[in-house]
């Protein structure tokens, strides 16, 4: 079989405006990552045992399930839990947005082993307050030195994003897969949707590997 | 809001079944993207552009591509030029080469990692390229190599779990057959949560086993790919 891409491009419409929504789903995941990964980091140094000990389970579970599995329980457990009916786009952000935040406490928790400790004692000498430090000083540049390593992390959520087409989410993945059923062209769909997530993820990636670099130069 | 887990203990044959397919699947594809990850690494490292190039390409297009269009490819879009494979051929196929890519990175970093003064004492002792990679430079790289290898492999037998949407009766899919019969969502799926984590902490600790019996210095722990 031969390949017929013009006979596909002028039907591919709703596969850019799925690409456009993988990045926005993937831009509210990984802002809640983010999020989620702060929290951690401090309840990781925080001074309750309790606190401490669940931050390493949450870890490890996290990293111990298939991100599909999550998102599966996330989508199904989260209605009859909370009593909060939620979409699909809400349960998929909220389970992509707490998987990545292991990821991101991790790789904060590498950029506060680079911050010395002599901050933390001068700005305790100062008596400012233990949040004060945390939200002045330490996260400050504890972000700045790990934002080549955040950039990529936005690319591993966007290639989680496509697991999302199992709960209906109309990603880039969901919305070839109605194409190729439509027109009975998996090849050359599937080909397209290829590219277009190689396209994103290698920029970003490229991206992410630029900052590293200029990182390494400028550092003292 | 009662739960009902008798209904997954009901069924229990149907996920015992999905757990040895997922055993399955990640004992045969991790060992075979181990050797295509060795393979490719050397073709990575290797001075002549001919050979470096194309192992460039694969490595940065599978590490760029989502793993679930992979599967869809090979699954859906193979049956058009005349190659009928299973559910469960597409699986080992797509795992072992997803995670190829993956391994040779990883392995290229830990030969970039051994000093070059080592390649010019082996070559300068005119040992042949064959034997000093493979008594020479690769056993340096054990140390370096296992922890983030483990990552990958782990990895793997998470990823394992996609299999399900090209109806590979591994873990995830018997979850899927469960919900269908007894609809108890919340139940099926947290088991089979469970269970992967369990899969996962008894494959780590094995792994951490076995890299204390080959020795290893200085363990650094790198941030998991998904």
């Amino acid at each position: 079989m031969d390949l017929q891409l013009f006979e596909i491009i002028p039907k591919t419409g709703p596969m850019f405006w799925g690409a456009l929504y993988t990045i926005f789903v993937g831009l509210l995941a990984c802002g809640l990552g983010i999020a989620v990964g702060t929290a951690l980091l401090l309840m990781r140094n925080s001074r309750f045992w309790l606190v401490r000990k669940f931050v390493g389970i949450y870890g490890s579970f996290i990293r111990g399930t298939p991100a599909l599995v999550q998102i599966l329980v996330f989508y199904y457990a989260l209605a009859p839990l909370s009593g909060i009916n939620v979409g699909p786009l809400t349960a998929g952000v909220m389970a992509v947005g707490f998987n990545s935040g292991a990821y991101v406490a991790e790789i904060l928790r590498g950029g506060l082993t680079r911050i010395p400790k002599g901050q933390w004692e001068a700005a305790e000498a100062l008596g400012l307050a233990r949040l004060t430090v945390w939200f002045k000083i330490i996260l400050p540049q504890v972000f700045n030195s790990v934002i080549p390593l955040l950039v990529n992390e936005f690319t591993m959520v966007i290639k989680i994003t496509p697991l999302l087409s199992t709960i209906t989410v109309v990603e880039l993945t969901r919305a070839s897969q109605m194409l190729y059923n439509e027109t009975f062209r998996p090849v050359e769909v599937l080909l397209l949707a290829a590219l277009i997530y190689f396209i994103i993820c290698f920029s970003i990636s490229q991206y992410g590997e630029y900052l590293q670099r200029r990182s390494v130069k400028f550092r003292l | 809001m009662t739960f009902d887990f008798m209904a997954v203990w009901n069924h229990r044959d149907i996920l015992i079944e999905g757990i040895l397919n997922t055993l399955l699947i990640s004992v045969i594809a991790i060992p075979v993207g181990i050797c295509i990850g060795v393979f490719v690494c050397l073709l990575r490292i290797s001075k002549t552009r001919l050979l470096r190039w194309p192992a460039i390409v694969y490595i940065e297009v599978m590490r760029n591509i989502p793993l679930l269009i992979l599967i869809f490819m090979i699954f859906y879009a193979l049956p058009f030029y005349g190659v009928r494979l299973s559910g469960l051929t597409t699986g080992f196929i797509c795992l072992s080469i997803y995670g190829g890519a993956y391994f040779a990175e990883v392995f290229r970093g830990g030969v970039e990692a051994v000093s070059e003064g080592q390649f010019d004492a082996a070559k300068a002792l005119g040992l042949r390229y064959g034997f000093y990679m493979r008594r020479v430079i690769f056993p340096q790289l054990y140390s370096y190599v296992f922890p983030p290898a483990t990552n990958i492999a782990l990895t793997m037998i998470k990823e394992s779990s996609l299999l399900s949407m090209i109806t590979v009766a591994e873990l995830t899919y018997a979850a899927h057959e469960i919900n269908g019969r007894t609809f108890t969502p919340v139940e099926t799926f947290t088991t089979i949560a469970l269970i992967y984590w369990g899969i996962s902490i008894v494959f780590l600790k094995l792994t951490a086993t076995l890299q204390s019996r080959i020795e290893v210095g200085h363990i650094s722990t790198p941030i998991a790919i998904r």
